[in-house]
């Protein structure tokens, strides 16, 4: 006799616990879903920031939040990209923008052009043939209309200020009939694979189908279970700790977040409408916390004017985030350093796999395999991706970084990085959250010149190269001109209001 | 009527009247066929306060051919963006009257209206965002418009706040240069014709004579010429502007110049300050039915942000309009033509503006009564059109604190001032005339800083959807701040352009 | 300027042809010289090609005008393919060049049909495939550009004559700068140190240079079957029909834009509508029938009269371990085989030509390259693979030997798994590129009798009666729009009438 689920249990705390309630609700609240969360002790603090990939756009369209008033209440910031500085000591900064380079000529990828003129002596970076990347640096927002869509894929990513989202989502998920309670898990009642029931430290038994882990690092149900060992990253990401703190708010305000390697670590700033977030990822053995904070200030030439928050940090994933009837969603699963805004998208990941996968029987859980295998294969995918920053790295004579650059990658990354080396071409494999554009910006950005291009770039002849590389240079600083500043755009339609206002 | 032609131009009394009268005869009409000759005694005092201007004055300076940063340097100018009200609406509140437009007109309907549907939907009630020159005034900073092809930003609108009296003398070397001619002297008879009236000749104290053709009467509150030989006639308007006196008296610089005229409203009147390179000109107003002459010129001498440089003058004047400004072969111009207080800095341009109208009519063989009658119904549309603008800053007010501002605030005002707030109250827009100087613009902010807020606004504002309205909004907000933000410090753009010579005397 | 790059193409016949003429046609003179050598002795496999919506783009990328080809190939429209018998004796479904329905969001639309069936309301998905609703009338025309619009829902592919589609190919190929050599190879030369093929031997003596070597030659793999190391990987567990007996036969006046393919005892029976006639096979299995008795079922059931005798061809189901290997790249039958059933030969070819094109190599040639060109390769091989041993696994027939085995199979994991998910809650998984599209898998797990137990729960979310409301109206709109079409028949005959419709043809040999 086969049963539906008829009740989801999270066990969560902050964006996580909050989005897995309320994507969950959302979803299936209708058909006569459940969804009970018990809330965990919050452990964000007034100066974090959540910074978030442009993909989080379609999951706020599916929560049915208007972005703009989302943006409004957290003293969010729209941003096109991401600024990466002093990953090479002897090159300047590049920009990883949330857009593509150029367009296709002849059915030959843009990139393929490019390398060729490098070689013959174009000085123009490829960043610059990218309409996200000029209106970063020009802190425009970029308006997509009829003439950029055939050109520019633009999209936005954002910062959130940390605990004013995790309020607004929890708002949210209560308005639409997730019950919740808040409280400390105790003990978990296990039978077999699954779980029966958690109880809660006020003694409270509380019973369900299916429970979602989204507890952080914590992983209080997922990190009790044999079946999931945490697997650590610590011989790709060395870093151990990572510091919190907040600056004053910038002026005009810049539309992409900027990430500066040091000597130690790297650190990065987060632009909202109110402060500057500011977070410093290091290695411990490398410097005290003192030190760090020191770091930001020497490298950002910022003064933090806050209190300064630090927690441990290791980097990793669980061998299943799905075990029984347990699904562990965010940093249960899986930990990363947020050098790449993924930690938001991890949780989409999460939670839109288990949606397409969720169960259609409450005692025949067949869906875990497959959710298992296609999480596993996302979550790769962006490891490597976030291993390639280290990898390619030039900062030579700093011990962290020599480490890194000398380490050992994952055959998958090799395999990418040899035939971008050789061909400027980006080997894509299933389940990818980084599109080729993506690769693109932070191969090149890092110095991997291709050694060779496409021999089909060379039917077109170079007078025609040139002008249509100069036709789209033109073109981006015209459609630039006309975009309005991110400081105007933010006024109008997602101005913050102060503390107040939510 | 004379049928000779008109060769002898006599301008009597000097000041920036006078000499603005001067110079551009002598450019326009010039020295090779007519005689330009000014009457002028220093003993006489010219009122020179200080004086704020308005953009046109760039059309004046133009037919002068006057070079811009000479022009400042000479009269140790700074610039300006538009005026700050404060008090006016009441205590502790201030608005700012720019210079230039606030956004920019779309869907054929006022900028206002898209603006209004946007702040009644939650947007922010600070229209100045959206006005280049405002936001600019904010930041202390100036500079003119770079000449750029295609013009994508707002220009910047300016005037200029300049010494009077360095004006006047600046004008008058310029004037002479060209073959004007001053005559030191005090006119104690006006020999007219015996049929016509027509002016011939003046008799000066020492004996001289100087006859002429044409008679500009620039001497002032008296009209020597208009009033008290050819008796015009003066309309009073105290009943609705009770000011009738200024107290004015200069104070030091209290740090860099900011780009703008402040108006401050007062127990019985209103402050001006007007900062200019070397010091601040300060004023205060007043009606002497609400506060003696004594108490004022504490009240200002008390209130400056710098050393006083000198002993506050008294100035007494009647607000109101000569009921012909030109009769016969005489015309007057400046105060002796009529006098508004300088609330909205208009007394140059009315000035300038008689210059302009004589110029355009100037007569060859003989005065034709068809342009004369022309000349004086269009001064006195001016000056009404100027009259209303400024009541409506003091009869809108919220303020009843003392017995001035009640008076203001309960006065009967001129039908037609009635039927524009009732406009803007209703709708959004007042239908200003083209032909009058203060267009839409100028009424939208003064009546929105003064405190109405339209209920409602033109429904063609409506048309486009919540989105499209916001994302122009959002351009012109980013094309100001793009403007403001390439702008320089206005002390910066002062010495970088048209700093003037440091000064060993002052006024 | 580097030297044009030195192209030798073993083989002709349509991989041949396909290759030379992609090549010709998108690169220029400057960058590649290309040469095929053929021999007319030997015959080409050419069995009448069904093929896939694919084909569209790469004409339009190599510059192949389609109605100049379709006159030339005596070529029909396809709408999809009709499988008859395959569930069980009896039923007939076709699997639809387009979808089913519309989404809701992200929700496939038969979870929508799983609901109403579990509701009570039996509805044919195939009423609500535009492509399906007019191949079984016989009706075609070219699909809507406006997305809104219900005819625009699908796709289309061609039919033709393989034989003529390869001299259309070469006449194409040689006119763009490619040449031909006639003649057999007998030998080849490699270079000592890298092992690399330096040049190819022919009968005449003549000895031909090249710096990439792409072996067409059919099964016989003459350059790439060369390397020991190379060897072939062997699906006939799971694909085991080895032998094909195909004839032509004069055409029914019933023209239809598809594909049909009729399950028999041991194998299976295409037929594949041409203009001027019909091309008809017999693909089985030799362990479960001979090949007389085979010829006769073949003979039995042609729907006009035979024009020749059958032509016998044998095969093994499998491919190479890697298609490019050094300077050889195979493509083609040279690279592997897997039965017409989906019409995917052409495909493959496609697939292999415009991944070359995509990984072109300068020379020397880089191994990185090829490793790159073989995995994209492999994983279509695959995918395509398990898709069409699904049409085998998947059947209820109990009265032959043969189907029973099908049945019993030993199918690979990764297919296992897609069932599984399939027959639990009507998942089917989306690739981001190649074959097959989820539609395809819909159709023939639904076509081969699979049943989804549940449905993807965020159906659930439409109220009921809206949802059929919503259905109805889908298939209304369909019904109508598809009366409104032209026959089939009609279309081609004025958009592409083929040169000399009644002209007997040759028959089609068959290239090893």
């Amino acid at each position: 006799m086969s049963r539906p689920i008829a009740r989801v249990v999270v066990v969560g705390r902050d964006a996580a616990g909050w989005l897995s309630a309320f994507a969950l609700q959302r979803a299936f609240g209708r058909t006569g879903l459940a969804v009970q969360m018990i809330e965990l002790p919050s452990q964000l603090s007034a100066v974090d920031v959540y910074a978030a990939l442009p993909a989080l756009t379609n999951l706020h369209r599916l929560l049915g939040l208007d972005e703009n008033e989302v943006v409004s209440a957290c003293s969010g910031v729209y941003v096109q990209g991401q600024r990466f500085s002093g990953w090479s000591k002897a090159k300047p900064a590049f920009m990883h923008a949330y857009d593509t380079q150029g367009v296709v000529i002849n059915h030959v990828d843009f990139i393929q052009y490019w390398v060729k003129a490098r070689a013959e002596g174009l000085a123009v970076d490829l960043e610059d043939f990218c309409l996200g990347a000029a209106a970063a640096k020009q802190n425009r927002y970029v308006l997509s209309k009829d003439t950029t869509e055939a050109f520019s894929n633009a999209a936005h990513g954002m910062h959130l200020n940390a605990r004013t989202y995790a309020r607004l989502l929890k708002q949210c998920a209560l308005k639409t009939g997730v019950v919740s309670t808040a409280g400390q898990i105790a003990s978990v009642n296990r039978s077999g694979a699954n779980i029966q029931s958690v109880v809660l430290s006020d003694g409270q038994i509380v019973e369900g189908d299916l429970f979602i882990d989204a507890s952080g690092v914590e992983a209080v149900l997922i990190g009790a279970m044999p079946e999931a060992p945490f697997e650590s990253w610590r011989h790709w990401f060395g870093a151990d700790r990572i510091m919190v703190a907040s600056g004053k708010r910038l002026s005009p305000l810049p539309a992409f977040s900027q990430i500066s390697a040091y000597s130690n670590g790297w650190i990065g700033l987060y632009p909202l409408q109110n402060r500057t977030a500011m977070k410093c990822v290091y290695d411990s053995s490398g410097q005290s916390d003192e030190k760090a904070a020191e770091a930001i200030g020497l490298t950002t030439g910022m003064r933090i004017e806050s209190e300064v928050v630090v927690a441990p940090l290791e980097s990793g994933a669980r061998a299943r985030a799905w075990v029984g009837n347990c699904i562990a969603v965010g940093e249960a699963a899986v930990v990363l350093e947020p050098l790449d805004a993924a930690y938001l998208h991890v949780i989409q990941l999460g939670l839109s796999r288990l949606i397409a996968f969720f169960p259609v029987e409450a005692d025949a859980l067949i869906e875990a395999d497959a959710y298992n295998a296609d999480i596993a294969a996302h979550i790769r995918n962006i490891r490597d991706f976030q291993i390639a920053h280290y990898k390619l790295n030039q900062r030579f004579g700093d011990r962290v970084w020599d480490r890194a650059r000398d380490m050992n990658i994952p055959e998958s990354l090799v395999y990418k990085l040899n035939l971008f080396a050789h061909r400027g071409r980006v080997a894509l494999y299933d389940h990818e959250s980084f599109e080729i554009e993506n690769w693109n910006a932070i191969l090149i950005g890092h110095g991997l010149m291709p050694r060779t291009y496409d021999p089909l770039a060379d039917a077109l002849p170079r007078e025609e190269q040139i002008g249509k590389f100069k036709g789209m240079l033109h073109f981006i600083a015209e459609e630039v001109r006309t975009m309005p500043s991110l400081d105007a755009h933010l006024e109008i339609h997602a101005p913050y209001r102060g503390a107040g206002a939510q | 009527m004379q049928q000779n032609s008109i060769r002898n131009i006599v301008i009597v009394g000097g000041g920036t009247a006078g000499w603005m009268t001067a110079a551009a005869l002598s450019k326009v009409v010039g020295t090779q066929n007519y005689s330009i000759t000014l009457v002028e005694s220093e003993l006489i005092g010219t009122v020179g306060v200080g004086e704020a201007t308005i953009p046109m004055i760039t059309m004046y300076n133009n037919v002068l051919g006057l070079d811009e940063d000479e022009f400042v340097r000479e009269t140790n100018a700074t610039f300006k963006l538009g005026i700050e009200f404060v008090d006016w609406r009441r205590l502790n509140h201030s608005y700012f009257h720019p210079f230039g437009l606030y956004g920019v007109d779309m869907d054929g309907i006022g900028f206002g209206h898209h603006w209004l549907r946007w702040m009644k939907s939650g947007g922010n009630p600070d229209m100045g965002i959206f006005n280049a020159e405002t936001e600019a005034a904010r930041q202390r900073k100036f500079m003119r418009t770079p000449e750029q092809k295609p013009q994508t930003l707002p220009k910047i609108n300016y005037a200029f706040q300049f010494d009077a009296i360095l004006y006047a003398a600046y004008l008058r070397r310029y004037a002479e240069k060209r073959g004007a001619v001053r005559v030191e002297g005090q006119v104690v008879k006006v020999n007219q014709n015996a049929e016509s009236g027509f002016i011939e000749s003046l008799d000066l104290k020492d004996g001289r004579r100087v006859s002429g053709d044409l008679f500009v009467d620039c001497s002032g509150f008296r009209g020597l010429l208009i009033e008290e030989t050819l008796q015009a006639g003066y309309e009073d308007w105290s009943h609705w502007l009770p000011a009738n006196r200024a107290a004015a008296m200069p104070c030091a610089r209290n740090g860099d110049p900011i780009p703008y005229t402040r108006a401050t409203a007062r127990e019985a009147g209103w402050q001006w300050r007007i900062p200019l390179q070397h010091r601040t000109g300060n004023g205060y107003v007043f009606s002497n039915a609400f506060i003696s002459e004594e108490e004022a010129m504490q009240k200002l001498a008390s209130r400056l942000d710098g050393a006083a440089m000198a002993e506050p003058r008294i100035l007494k004047f009647v607000t109101g309009v000569r009921k012909k400004c030109w009769i016969k072969n005489c015309l007057a111009i400046g105060l002796s033509s009529g006098f508004l207080e300088p609330l909205e800095s208009t007394s140059i341009h009315l000035s300038q503006v008689a210059i302009a109208k004589l110029l355009t009519v100037f007569p060859k063989n003989g005065f034709n009564q068809v342009l004369v009658d022309k000349f004086n119904r269009e001064m006195q549309y001016e000056y009404s059109s100027v009259k209303d603008f400024l009541i409506a800053h003091y009869c809108v007010t919220e303020r009843e604190d003392t017995e001035f501002w009640r008076y203001c605030k309960h006065m009967d005002i001129p039908d037609s001032l009635k039927t524009r707030i009732e406009l803007f109250k209703t709708r959004g827009e007042v239908m200003a005339p083209p032909a009058e100087l203060f267009k839409e613009t100028n009424w939208f902010a003064v009546l929105y800083g003064q405190g109405i807020v339209p209920n409602d606004y033109h429904p063609v504002a409506d048309v486009i959807s919540e989105h499209d309205l916001k994302t122009r909004l959002a351009r012109i907000r980013s094309g100001v701040q793009d403007r403001v933000n390439g702008m320089t410090s206005h002390q910066a753009f002062i010495d970088r352009h048209c700093a003037a010579r440091p000064q060993t005397m002052s006024v | 300027m580097n030297r044009p790059l030195e192209i030798v193409v073993v083989g002709g016949g349509t991989a041949g042809w396909m290759t030379a003429a992609a090549l010709a046609g998108v690169l220029t003179r400057q960058q590649v010289s290309v040469r095929l050598v053929e021999s007319d002795e030997i015959g080409t496999v050419g069995v009448g090609e069904a093929t896939l919506p694919q084909m569209k783009e790469f004409n339009d990328y190599v510059g192949i005008i389609e109605s100049d080809m379709m006159r030339k190939t005596n070529a029909s429209f396809k709408l999809g393919i009709e499988f008859v018998d395959w569930g069980y004796k009896g039923s007939s479904y076709i699997h639809p060049f387009g979808a089913h329905g519309k989404p809701t969001g992200s929700i496939a639309f038969h979870h929508q049909w799983v609901r109403a069936l579990k509701a009570g309301r039996n509805y044919n998905i195939e009423d609500f495939s535009y492509a399906i609703v007019a191949a079984r009338r016989n009706k075609f025309e070219f699909p809507a550009s406006d997305q809104t619009a219900v005819n625009s829902t699908y796709s289309y592919a061609y039919h033709f004559d393989a034989t003529l589609y390869a001299r259309f190919l070469r006449d194409f190929a040689e006119a763009r700068g490619a040449r031909r050599t006639e003649g057999k190879v007998v030998d080849v030369a490699l270079h000592p140190e890298s092992g690399d093929i330096a040049s190819i031997k022919l009968q005449s003596g003549e000895s031909i240079a090249g710096d990439l070597f792409i072996d067409c030659s059919g099964f016989r793999g003459l350059l790439i079957g060369r390397d020991p190391a190379n060897g072939y990987e062997d699906w006939s567990k799971w694909l085991p029909c080895d032998t094909a007996l195909a004839v032509p036969c004069a055409r029914a006046s019933e023209f239809a834009p598809h594909t049909r393919s009729t399950a028999r005892e041991a194998g299976w029976q295409w037929r594949i509508p041409l203009q001027s006639r019909t091309g008809n096979g017999y693909v089985f299995s030799s362990a479960f029938i001979s090949e007389d008795a085979a010829a006769a079922t073949l003979m039995k059931n042609l729907d006009g009269a035979a024009l020749g005798d059958p032509r016998l061809i044998r095969f093994k189901s499998g491919r190479r371990l890697k298609s490019w290997r050094g300077n050889c790249l195979s493509i083609g039958l040279a690279s592997g085989f897997l039965e017409p059933l989906e019409s995917t030969s052409i495909y493959l070819v496609q697939m292999a030509i415009v991944n070359l094109l995509k990984l072109f190599p300068r020379n020397p040639i880089d191994p990185i390259l090829v490793a790159e060109f073989n995995r994209l390769v492999d994983n279509e091989y695959e995918r395509v693979r398990d898709f069409l041993i699904l049409h085998y696994y998947a059947n209820t027939r109990d009265d032959s030997e043969f189907w029973k085995y099908c049945r019993n199979m030993d199918v690979p994991e990764s297919l296992r798994e897609k069932i599984a998910l399939f027959v639990h809650r009507g998942h089917i998984e989306k690739y981001k590129d190649g074959l097959f599209a989820p539609p395809s898998w819909l159709s023939v797990f639904l076509g081969q009798g699979l049943r989804p137990k549940h449905y993807d729960r965020l159906a659930d979310n439409m109220e009921m009666g809206a949802m059929f409301e919503g259905l109805d109206t889908m298939r209304r709109s369909i019904r109508e729009r598809v009366q409104a079409m032209p026959d089939h028949d009609a279309f081609v005959r004025d958009y592409c009438p083929a040169a000399d419709s009644d002209r007997p043809h040759a028959m089609m040999g068959a290239h090893a």
